[in-house]
């Protein structure tokens, strides 16, 4: 047993103590929650010393028939397991403030050392069927965790919307190990066929044994564990209504413990998706971003400030996807900006969700933007915390995303004028407008909660809650800021070869930027300071397209699962009813034939013996038609 | 010996019970758990460094004309079937004490468990036919007795159906015996003889599919599968809780038994399109169950139908692994049909004991009449979203084990098929989940007024079967090759 073990092992084992001390004394369950995370945040850091000395930690033991379980450690890994831990020890430490009073934060500390377990186990397995044991412990986590509150018929809803949207993506992945599986171990080309190091090692042997077609099969349907998980189009429909768990809850969900794992799983194994074609890695690019630019036109339309939160996580979880096709720009260092992207994402993301979390709480869970207003003055530190994560998000100059979010868009213009269709444009273009898009949605909200006059009671007595609360929120946005200046030596550690950023024209880089002044001038017309007021966005074309949500939600709820599934279940089960009653008849039937058999037995020994006869002529004509005895 | 001395005594306790009068519960309890750490010790001692075929052997001659025999003994994959009988009726004679019952319940109970111990550990298929049909008896009386509503037609159902099943069995057992003869000259009822591939390959194609038709349709009775279901919903409905966790946790690894303990050493009789069928059958279950349970509206019916649907994977496995023939899938989905069937039994008596408390406590187990029901009491909702979560095949739990097996070895015989195996397990995850919501989670229903959680001896049985499940998904090596060492080499 090697020691990074615990990297998993600390929070899990640290579940059950956690209940039996939050039992006896409530406010011991956060603390050592937050310990044993800190315990793996602290293996994790020693591990980065010697992963980026040059070792790959594994071990590994057989979990049953041909497939294993373990421990699998390289740079990818520890970045990834490091980012998990730190980033939830962060919002762990918030949320000892933030469900101070609770009755039940026992359970939730419980169920969210489970969730980042679940994590940081996705993050080492060495296997990926291992791998997909923590995937399912995660997605059961949001599912506890997003209907803690369990008096709410809204939460509960939304945590049944969110494990079976996230389920349909599960099976799907389900499928792609199966098929994976079935692949390596027919060809008998490896002992361990699922072993996560030997997939990204001998990719072109899988791609041999599998055939293009078959590999490229597995490759979708990874892709839609990953869809499902990430919530990326078309599974991204359960992400926004989870935003009815607790604050502290979205924030895990979003920056640390969930929906990461879709993009860790396509980087996991990402010499399965380069070897499975650049049609794969394509789709990979236009899907991250038509997801990207899709939410972004979702986020600026709503008005519940959690939920525009949840639109910009799908929309920059696009970027990541999309980084991820573009492998014909860095070759396999795409891994390293698709992730420097997450890592960046998961700072100012955890902190936007927490300084949120502590405007709600000052508000009385009042989460309409429209009914706040003029709050930096009311409390000054929470909504500055709030602005850092604002104008990260936005990716303005020289903060952690305009290095990784501007990276990618440049690549994406690269992408195109290496290939030159006009299909390669697509994605650099849907990523312009998504950050376009980006600027707006995140000035809007920062505007209208920010400046200009409280616009409601709760509003204007508003108060910043107790300082020390607000310290992992600070710790977080000092990272958001400061984070880029590591861009180069990132890249070069996950990759594990020194990458450079390919340089574009300055024309197309100061698109971004555009994109930027553009946004801020038009959300601070309209919102800052009402110059523009009278430009209703509800009276503009394709408003209430998007305030539906694409009809993606209604085609699942209201079509496939209302007009689709239940009716369906209805005709089965009335059929089982009524096959249930023509038994009994059948039944009856027996019985009544039971009596008409009985006038056969008339005593009359020659009718015995006709029956006798033809019944052996039947039964010798069947044998010998069929062979004989 | 000691096999056949744990039976026996067994068989020693159930005769006594009835005669216990009102101390036959604290009896049946002492005397079923005594019997669970006989049989844990028993398998711990010889099934360590198995290697596949039979141990414990036991044989004594009952009719020597016929060579017939009471002969026992178990193999990697009875071994483990045993045990979980052993568990599961302990656990509803537990949920039986709280309720009042007289000797004559615990003595059938005990003789339902006897007769499932018989069918288990035979090795003489006479003897096995025997105690196949033992079991239908106190059965069929205690749905008879003590079952609710409709339980006179209910029960008479149960036992037209079974029995026509048994019957068709028994012509196929005469028909191997008698072409036995044919073929050797002696009689011998031996399941090791009967199943040796040399002496099956001679069986010519007619009584092949006669026999391969006679015991399929008996087993698949008894699994049940569609269309042959239609005992199994009401049974389980009508029949007291204590009883449903038997029939349901115990009566089903009978039918899993007869395709893995017995089909399997005549896999060489089965057509390619016969298995093409069985496959079909077993695709159209896991649908059909799923959509129709979806449809019910009380708890326990659900989880029938849901017991039944996963049926459909243990029938899958058998047919697809037959289909493969040889190699690492053949053995993997084997041992995950065998794997499923243990841990569907255990599995789902967790979740009727799991209702029987929330009807005990709540008063209804209908989904209309429950809601909320975490508010009041957690350890109950919580160990029911726990059994919830094993039946949906959440990984980290048995269930899970058995059917990535089955589907990771099934894919090169079935292909894409796999994608309505894959709808099925979406519907039913969904229709789990949506149950707990409704009973569960959301504002409490007021009109159930207060209700108590589990005290502390409930929370430690159901808690001990809930570690059980996780333990069976998280170290699932040391049963799985077991399983596997059993499929590599069937006597």
């Amino acid at each position: 047993m090697i020691i990074q073990w615990l990297i998993v092992l600390a929070p899990l084992i640290a579940a059950p103590i956690t209940l039996a001390a939050g039992k006896w004394k409530r406010n011991l369950a956060g603390i050592i929650a937050s310990l044993s995370i800190g315990i793996s945040l602290a293996i994790s850091g020693i591990t980065y010393f010697g992963v980026s000395s040059g070792s790959t930690y594994q071990e590994q033991f057989t979990w049953f028939s041909n497939v294993s379980y373990g421990i699998y450690i390289d740079p990818l890994a520890v970045t990834m397991a490091l980012m998990v831990s730190f980033v939830s020890l962060m919002i762990h430490l918030f949320a000892m403030y933030y469900m101070g009073k609770d009755p039940n934060r026992h359970v939730y500390f419980v169920e969210t050392s489970l969730f980042t377990a679940g994590m940081l186990g996705i993050a080492v397995s060495s296997n990926l069927l291992e791998f997909f044991m923590f995937w399912e412990l995660v997605g059961l986590c949001s599912y506890l965790l997003i209907g803690f509150w369990f008096f709410k018929p809204n939460a509960t809803a939304a945590a049944k919307k969110a494990f079976i949207v996230t389920r349909v993506g599960d099976l799907l992945f389900l499928i792609g190990i199966v098929a994976l599986y079935e692949g390596i171990t027919t060809s008998a080309l490896s002992a361990d066929p699922l072993g996560i190091q030997y997939l990204i090692t001998h990719s072109s042997a899988v791609l041999a044994a599998l055939g293009s077609t078959k590999l490229f099969f597995v490759t979708v349907m990874l892709l839609g564990g990953a869809i499902g998980k990430s919530s990326q189009f078309p599974l991204h429909v359960w992400i926004p209504d989870a935003m009815e768990g607790p604050t502290t809850v979205s924030a895990l969900i979003h920056a640390a413990t969930m929906v990461t794992a879709g993009i860790y799983l396509v980087a996991r194994v990402y010499p399965l998706f380069v070897a499975a074609g650049p049609d794969m890695l394509y789709i990979l690019a236009i899907l991250g971003a038509f997801t990207a630019f899709m939410a972004g036109t979702m986020g600026i339309v709503m008005n519940d400030i959690k939920r525009i939160l949840a639109y910009s996580t799908i929309s920059q979880l696009g970027y990541m996807l999309s980084a991820l096709g573009l492998f014909s720009i860095y070759g396999s260092a795409a891994v390293g900006i698709s992730l420097y992207h997450l890592v960046s994402h998961a700072f100012f993301k955890a902190m936007l969700f927490m300084s949120a979390g502590a405007i709600l709480i000052a508000l009385m869970d009042l989460r309409d933007v429209r009914q706040m207003g003029g709050l930096w003055k009311k409390m000054p530190v929470t909504v500055t915390l709030l602005f850092i994560g604002s104008i990260t998000l936005a990716a303005v100059p020289f903060t952690s995303a305009y290095f990784s979010k501007d990276t990618i868009i440049s690549a994406s213009w690269l992408y195109y004028s290496g290939n030159g269709s006009i299909m390669y444009a697509l994605p650099w273009f849907l990523l312009e407008l998504g950050s376009l898009m980006t600027v707006l949605y995140t000035f809007r909200m920062f505007f209208l909660v920010a400046i200009g006059k409280p616009r409601s009671f709760l509003a204007e007595h508003a108060r910043d809650p107790p300082l020390v609360a607000l310290i992992p929120v600070a710790i977080l946005g000092f990272f958001s800021l400061v984070f880029g200046v590591f861009q180069g030596s990132f890249y070069n550690f996950v990759s594990g070869f020194s990458v450079s950023v390919k340089p574009v024209p300055l024309e197309i880089e100061l698109i971004p930027l555009l994109m930027l002044v553009l946004g801020v001038a038009v959300a601070y017309l309209i919102y800052g300071t009402g110059a523009w007021s009278r430009l209703k966005l509800s009276r503009l074309p394709g408003y209430k397209f998007l305030k539906n949500k694409y009809y993606l939600d209604r085609l699942y709820t209201n079509v496939i699962a209302e007009r689709g599934i239940l009716p369906l279940s209805g005709a089965f089960g009335s059929f089982e009813d009524s096959y249930n009653t023509a038994n009994v008849r059948a039944g009856r039937g027996v019985l009544s034939f039971g009596s008409l058999l009985r006038k056969l037995q008339s005593g009359i020994v020659e009718n015995y013996f006709l029956v006798i006869i033809v019944a052996f002529s039947i039964i010798f004509v069947l044998v010998d038609l069929m062979g004989g005895f | 010996m000691f096999l056949a001395f744990i039976f026996g005594l067994l068989f020693a306790i159930s005769l006594v019970t009835f005669l216990t009068g009102r101390y036959s519960s604290r009896f049946a309890m002492a005397g079923s758990v005594l019997i669970l750490v006989l049989v844990a010790g028993y398998l711990l001692e010889v099934m360590q460094g198995y290697s596949g075929g039979i141990t414990g052997k036991y044989s004594y001659p009952l009719n020597a004309e016929y060579q017939i025999f009471f002969s026992v003994g178990i193999n990697g994959f009875t071994g483990p079937l045993l045990l979980a009988a052993a568990i599961v009726f302990p656990l509803s004679i537990y949920i039986s004490l709280k309720e009042k019952y007289d000797g004559k319940f615990y003595g059938l109970m005990m003789l339902a468990e006897t007769g499932l111990f018989g069918v288990l550990i035979s090795r003489d298929m006479i003897l096995f036919y025997i105690f196949w049909e033992f079991v239908l008896v106190p059965v069929f009386f205690l749905i008879l007795m003590y079952g609710g509503e409709g339980r006179n037609s209910v029960a008479l159902k149960f036992f037209v159906y079974t029995h026509i099943g048994s019957a068709l069995i028994l012509l196929a057992i005469f028909s191997l015996y008698a072409y036995y003869f044919s073929v050797y000259g002696i009689y011998t009822m031996q399941m090791s003889a009967l199943t040796q591939p040399s002496f099956v390959s001679q069986i010519p194609l007619f009584w092949e599919l006669f026999i391969v038709a006679g015991l399929m349709i008996g087993f698949l009775v008894k699994l049940p599968v569609f269309p042959f279901h239609a005992w199994l919903p009401d049974s389980y409905d009508v029949a007291p809780y204590p009883v449903t966790v038997a029939i349901a946790g115990g009566l089903s690894l009978m039918g899993g038994y007869g395709l893995f303990g017995i089909m399997l050493g005549l896999k060489s009789l089965f057509p390619a399109l016969v298995l093409w069928i069985l496959v079909g059958i077993s695709i159209v279950s896991l649908i059909y169950f799923a959509l129709t349970a979806m449809f019910q509206t009380s708890i326990k019916r659900m989880m029938a139908y849901a017991s039944a649907g996963s049926m459909g994977f243990v029938l899958l496995a058998f047919a697809a692994g037959i289909m493969e023939e040889s190699g690492v899938e053949y053995n993997l989905v084997l041992s995950g049909g065998m794997f499923q069937i243990l841990a569907h039994a255990i599995i789902i008596s967790l979740l009727f004991v799991n209702i029987f408390f929330i009807k005990l406590k709540a008063g209804t187990d209908t989904l209309g009449g429950l809601g909320g029901i975490y508010r009041e009491a957690p350890v109950l909702s919580t160990i029911m979203l726990g059994g919830l979560l094993a039946s949906l095949g959440l990984p980290g739990l048995a269930g899970f084990i058995g059917e990535f097996s089955i589907l990771g070895g099934s894919f090169q015989a079935i292909g894409y098929l796999i994608f309505f195996v894959i709808f099925s397990m979406i519907i039913t995850a969904s229709y789990h989940i949506w149950m707990a919501q409704r009973t569960l989670y959301g504002p409490y229903n007021e009109h159930l007024g207060g209700i108590r959680d589990l005290s502390r001896p409930e929370m430690a049985v159901l808690g001990a079967v809930l570690i059980l499940i996780l333990v069976l998904g998280v170290f699932p090596s040391p049963l799985f090759s077991l399983f596997s060492s059993y499929a590599g080499g069937i006597i």
